[in-house]
């Protein structure tokens, strides 16, 4: 138990963060938790959510990705001119739209991996380059996406938002059998020593690809699932997006130098720092005093997660962890 | 066969007649080849939200403080249960959710300035399910279902460059021409009603600079503008025209006349300087008229789809210290107040009375 405890720690306490949060929100909006408030809340909490898994692809292989709201825009660009027409056409579409993601994600491994360049220099170089292509595809906002398609991704099924389906089933279809193959070991082993990782015998190189890649494909899913909520193309959606991605990581528990932090608890991050938005609408705060409300709960978070080094008889305890 | 054709003619004119029917038309003027929309009445008092984006500029403050000065007057009050102004920044999907949670929450009604023009069939469609009244102005959307209040860019233009040539009698060798931001929807429209009136003149020769609607950047390149180009006989500026004015000052340039914005310091500037030409703008308190017009619809009253408000301007002769610019107030403070066909125009104290917050 103790030790469930102190290896999932991080992730609990961001869930009830979440928990409290989310309580209050529905308690202080005047229709409370009915359906409809349920899914507006859970479509806004889940393409942040993708976009903090992406940035968690980054920094559990100790980088950080800068491209991450640059690779949305062109994914949402994309999408408004392929996502239309036939069931085929949109099922092509959506193919492409992934394919395009895991394309920007090895792009950017590569420039890290054989260019041998910091992640976050090559990062903000890809994201002009990306958000460049998406600007030339959409100079003013336009485009449609299927509206079908949108609703069926963005309502609700049996008074379940569908986006909230989505997002555990990434958990338990994808994170939880990730964590238990020789990747999902790997991505540990590098972000927390890459020199470690190699001397047991760990494809470095190929573990921060996969890593990037994946990131690239969860960045397209989020791009993805904003031009199912906007229903158009928009070349200014990305640095909003790439600067909360960090921020739910970080409230999520996952550690800026690498190798600790699960999807899960970057998942979490980013549903607690859109529930605290969304807490603005009835509560009656003033718009200008947000962000420091932000700040300040991130900051709390932070430190409650950094206080056990505090505590630590010999701090290279933490380190081994 | 008589018959007919006399229940024909009725007929056409009982549609006729419709079209010049809506409701308040010296205020809600219909844009040409608009559609009317009528909505069936409901029992008042009201909960009305504002869902603004970006705030953070002068115009979007002025703004969001014309609509509680609005809500905040008695014969309005009464219409309204609850009166909600959200900032929601830069983020359409954050819009739409700011929407959507006042549509679930039950408002009768939502007023927004869009983040982008394409992003809002879905929640359109939602709020007319839920028989919500959605009333978007100043940046409107690109759809024919809801009633958009606005005023005409082109109008804005040719006002200015018509009113400059009329001072002018009509002939001109050089004009100076400075645009606002390039690559927007405004700008151009601003800038193809200026040319509508500026081509027709003959032999004119017009010099065109990009002022980005900002004060500094306008005197800078005015400045330049003069330095290679001499003297001109008028000058138009969309907007940022205290930079334009300063600029022409410092070059010792003769006074001729502009069209300019309605910012109070370029009043000022223009009362001071004996400037002939006229002051228009894009008012904030479009804002109030936003919500006239949702209070309007839920009473049952027919409005057109695409709504183009009188602009509110003023010739350089009829300006007067106090009524229509404030020498005691801040140069940044917007002098478009109001739309005198719809209400009185709010007072100064009226709208720097009310706080900025979300209430």
């Amino acid at each position: 138990m103790g030790d469930i405890w102190r290896s999932n720690q991080r992730e609990v306490i961001a869930v009830i963060v979440l928990a409290i949060l989310l309580t209050l929100y529905f308690s202080t909006h005047p229709s409370g938790p009915t359906t409809y408030v349920m899914t507006i809340w859970a479509n806004q909490c889940l393409i942040l959510g993708l976009a903090a898994i992406a940035q968690f692809f980054a920094v559990i292989v100790r980088g950080i990705d800068l491209s991450v709201g640059a690779v949305m825009a062109l994914t949402n660009c994309i999408a408004s001119y392929l996502i239309i027409g036939t069931g085929l056409e949109v099922a092509g579409g959506i193919l492409v739209v992934l394919a395009v993601g895991i394309t920007c994600g090895l792009i950017n491994g590569m420039l890290v991996v054989f260019g041998r360049i910091q992640p976050i220099v090559a990062t903000l170089a890809t994201g002009s380059l990306f958000l460049g292509i998406a600007l030339l595809l959409r100079p003013t906002p336009g485009g449609s996406i299927d509206y079908d398609i949108s609703d069926v991704m963005t309502l609700d099924i049996f008074g379940i938002p569908t986006t909230l389906i989505f997002a555990l089933g990434i958990i338990t279809f994808f994170w939880l059998p990730l964590r238990k193959t020789g990747l999902g070991t790997g991505l540990y082993a590098v972000g927390s020593s890459e020199q470690a990782a190699y001397q047991s015998g760990i494809s470095v190189e190929k573990v921060r690809l996969a890593s990037f890649a994946l990131g690239g494909f969860f960045a397209a899913l989020a791009g993805l699932f904003f031009s199912f909520v906007t229903t158009t193309g928009d070349a200014g959606i990305g640095p909003n997006f790439t600067l909360n991605s960090i921020a739910a990581v970080v409230l999520g528990g996952v550690l800026l130098r690498g190798g600790i932090g699960t999807l899960t608890g970057a998942l979490a991050g980013a549903f607690i720092l859109k529930t605290i938005s969304s807490l603005m609408f009835f509560s009656g705060l003033p718009p200008l005093a947000q962000p420091l409300l932000e700040g300040l709960i991130l900051a709390g978070a932070i430190a409650i997660g950094g206080a056990d080094v505090l505590r630590v008889k010999n701090r290279l305890e933490v380190f081994g962890k | 066969m008589k018959k007919l054709l006399l229940g024909l003619s009725i007929a056409t004119i009982a549609t006729s007649s419709a079209f010049a029917e809506t409701y308040h038309p010296e205020c809600f003027v219909p844009a040409p080849g608009t559609s009317i929309i009528e909505k069936s009445a409901k029992e008042g008092p009201y909960k009305i939200a504002f869902v603004n984006g970006f705030a953070g500029n002068d115009w979007r403050i002025a703004a969001i403080q014309a609509s509680k000065a609005w809500a905040a007057r008695p014969e309005n009050a009464a219409n309204i249960e609850k009166f909600t102004v959200v900032s929601v920044g830069n983020d359409s999907s954050a819009q739409i959710a700011a929407i959507d949670n006042f549509i679930a929450a039950g408002y009768d009604a939502i007023t927004f300035i869009a983040v982008n023009p394409t992003a809002f069939e879905p929640v359109i469609r939602r709020a007319e399910r839920a028989g919500t009244v959605l009333v978007p102005f100043d940046n409107v959307l690109d759809s024919d279902k809801i009633v958009q209040i606005n005023e005409s860019q082109f109008a804005l233009g040719k006002l200015k460059a018509q009113t400059v040539m009329d001072e002018l009698g009509g002939t001109a060798k050089k004009i100076l021409m400075v645009n606002g931001l390039p690559g927007n929807a405004t700008d151009r429209d601003r800038r193809l009603g200026m040319m509508s009136v500026l081509e027709k003149v003959d032999g004119l020769d017009i010099v065109e600079v990009v002022g980005n609607w900002d004060t500094g950047t306008s005197q800078k390149v005015v400045a330049d503008a003069l330095a290679t180009h001499g003297q001109f006989d008028a000058v138009v500026s969309q907007h940022g025209s205290a930079g334009t004015i300063n600029a022409l000052q410092a070059a010792n340039h003769p006074i001729v006349p502009m069209g300019v914005d309605g910012e109070n310091g370029v009043r000022m500037l223009m009362a001071d300087l004996k400037i002939p030409g006229v002051s228009a703008a894009q008012a904030p308190a479009m804002s109030a008229v936003a919500l006239e017009a949702a209070v309007s619809l839920l009473q049952g009253h027919s409005l057109p789809q695409t709504v183009y408000l009188p602009i509110p301007q003023v010739k350089s002769k009829n300006l007067q210290a106090g009524v229509n610019y404030f020498p005691d107030l801040p140069k940044s403070f917007n002098t478009g107040t109001g739309f005198p066909s719809c209400f009185k125009p709010f007072s100064p104290q009226e709208l720097l009375g009310q706080s900025i917050d979300n209430t």
